[in-house]
């Protein structure tokens, strides 16, 4: 049975839940019913992550909702974007769809193309995006929490790429060829010291003997001289007899000096061959290392470690500067 | 006949509704402040409640208690009248049953379940913003903030569209199995039983096709 009460409330329940819905609607997708509002088209290579109803946004502040998404001819995609505030678009807009948190929101910004990021693909594909496109606003989308992980991978792999090629720089070969080098030098020095130690004992004798014998001769030259000067007078007996001596004993320290000469001689060649064999060992150790060849010479001779250890560390300067600028962008919890 | 129907079916079952939202909505927030704290910001339990209470549990749940209230109704007041002879009566006096008995409570619950699921909906949400206040450590901007960061406009008339489908479904159970009542008393309450089943179980199977068909 149908009464003015039943269908009063009936009415009221329905207008009432309309109203909700719509209030609703309004409050949760900040809309303004008011005000003017235009439709742009931004067009993209690939749109990221953004869906419509994915705020738009100028300098920060929510100007408005992607309204649509389709597919364009020559694999453009284009976006419908809704902006509520119309008159302050810069000049020269360019739409750009970021990560708008750590959580899978996307959003589009919009600013003026001089603002626009200066990575060369993003401006590269500005560029692109602007050639025959009309009214459309050219756009570019900034790489999302995926490709970044998948650069930041790449950038750990070439990091774990160098560490093990130090860590076989420093192996058990390299360690030891490094040891045997200062076992040598070692080796070498000590030789050296021995060498000079006596080098010098038998210079320290030859000088002894040469003065002996020096002192020697100059007594026998006085005996000589004594004697010619005897035998001139050849008045004394037994005087050539002490010459003559005299002349003997001079040979005999003669040849002594020259024995401990000879000696003097041997040790010196036995040190030199010491010495050249240790040079030898020496220059084969550093031609290895100059041709490249051991753990130590590819590690002077490749200049790819160097070249990668630098990008690396460039890398990683850059992606830590953009993590603190952008924190948001290097991580994703998706929610929904 | 549609006004009588939509006040019965609808306007009437708006307390229970309201009720399920009141409690769905303290929760939800709960849950979702245990779940979140210390691993996400706490603003995500506003996304968490408005997402939840609009696209699933605001229209399932209404459903399931509008399944057992409405269906049964339906169901019990058809299987009467049929075991009584009064559809007979009706066929006698040549009106269609379908059209003068089933058509304008399918229409009444098709229309009204959408309202009321509003209406819980917005109360579920409500109470999920007082209790992430009052009982978190959440501030009201933080809990707006959640609530609109994830929100587009399909989540409202997903929700929405899945309570006509579930009022559809709920009414033509009920009707359903009122018509084919047979044994009397008995009979009756064998297939009220059933309509209430065949609802929740349609319910169910029609959440799970909007959600593949949908989403």
């Amino acid at each position: 049975m149908t009464t003015p009460r039943s269908n009063f409330t009936v009415g009221l329940a329905v207008l009432g839940a309309i109203a909700v819905v719509i209030a609703a609607a309004i409050w949760l997708g900040d809309l303004s019913p008011g005000g003017p509002r235009t439709l742009e088209v931004a067009r993209f290579r690939t749109l990221g992550g953004v869906g419509v109803g994915d705020p738009v946004v100028l300098r920060g502040v929510k100007v408005g909702r992607v309204e649509a998404i389709r597919l364009a001819a020559d694999d453009w995609v284009e976006a419908d974007l809704r902006i509520s505030q119309p008159d302050e678009v810069p000049p020269n807009p360019v739409a750009i769809a970021v990560s708008a948190s750590l959580f899978g929101e996307w959003q589009v910004a919009v600013m003026d193309s001089a603002r626009a990021p200066t990575d060369p693909d993003i401006r590269r594909e500005l560029r692109d995006a602007r050639i025959d496109a009309g009214d459309r606003w050219p756009g570019a989308t900034l790489p999302d929490v995926g490709q970044l992980t998948a650069q930041a991978s790449r950038i750990a792999s070439d990091v774990a790429a160098i560490t093990n090629r130090i860590e076989g720089a420093v192996d058990s070969v390299a360690i030891s060829d490094i040891r045997s080098s200062v076992r040598d030098l070692r080796r070498m020095a000590d030789q050296l010291v021995s060498f000079t130690q006596q080098q010098t004992g038998q210079l320290e004798r030859v000088v002894d003997n040469a003065a002996t014998s020096s002192g020697q001769i100059a007594r026998a030259s006085g005996h000589l001289e004594t004697t010619l000067s005897r035998i001139d007078s050849s008045t004394s007996a037994g005087e050539i007899d002490a010459m003559v001596r005299d002349a003997r004993e001079a040979a005999s320290e003669l040849k002594q000096a020259s024995g401990d000469l000879r000696l003097v001689t041997s040790t010196a060649r036995d040190q030199r061959e010491r010495l050249v064999s240790i040079l030898a060992n020496t220059d084969s150790a550093l031609s290895r290392l100059n041709r490249g060849e051991g753990t130590l010479g590819m590690l002077s001779a490749d200049t790819m470690l160097y070249r990668e250890a630098t990008r690396t560390v460039v890398q990683l300067r850059s992606l830590l500067a953009d993590i603190q600028a952008n924190p948001r962008r290097y991580f994703r919890f998706s929610v929904f | 006949m549609l006004v009588p129907q939509m006040l019965r079916l609808g306007v009437q079952s708006i307390p229970i509704a309201l009720f399920i939202a009141v409690f769905t909505g303290i929760v939800l927030a709960l849950l979702a402040s245990y779940i979140f704290t210390g691993t996400v910001p706490l603003y995500f339990v506003g996304a968490l409640v408005g997402k939840t209470i609009m696209m699933e549990l605001g229209p399932v749940l209404t459903g399931m208690a509008l399944a057992g209230r409405v269906g049964a109704s339906i169901a019990a007041e058809l299987g009467t009248m049929k075991v009584t002879e009064q559809v007979d009566a009706l066929e006698t006096l040549a009106f269609d049953p379908a059209s003068y008995l089933v058509v304008p409570r399918v229409l009444a619950a098709t229309l009204m379940f959408p309202v009321v699921t509003a209406f819980a909906i917005a109360l579920g949400v409500v109470t999920g913003w007082i209790t992430a206040v009052n009982l978190l450590d959440l501030s009201t901007v933080e809990f707006v903030k959640g609530l609109r960061m994830f929100y587009v406009p399909k989540d409202l008339w997903f929700g929405l569209l899945k309570a006509a489908s579930f009022g559809a479904a709920v009414a033509l159970a009920g009707s359903l199995r009122g018509l084919s009542t047979a044994g009397g008393a008995r009979g009756v309450g064998r297939e009220t039983t059933r309509a209430v089943v065949l609802g929740c179980e349609a319910i169910l199977v029609l959440d799970a096709f909007w959600a593949l068909v949908l989403l």
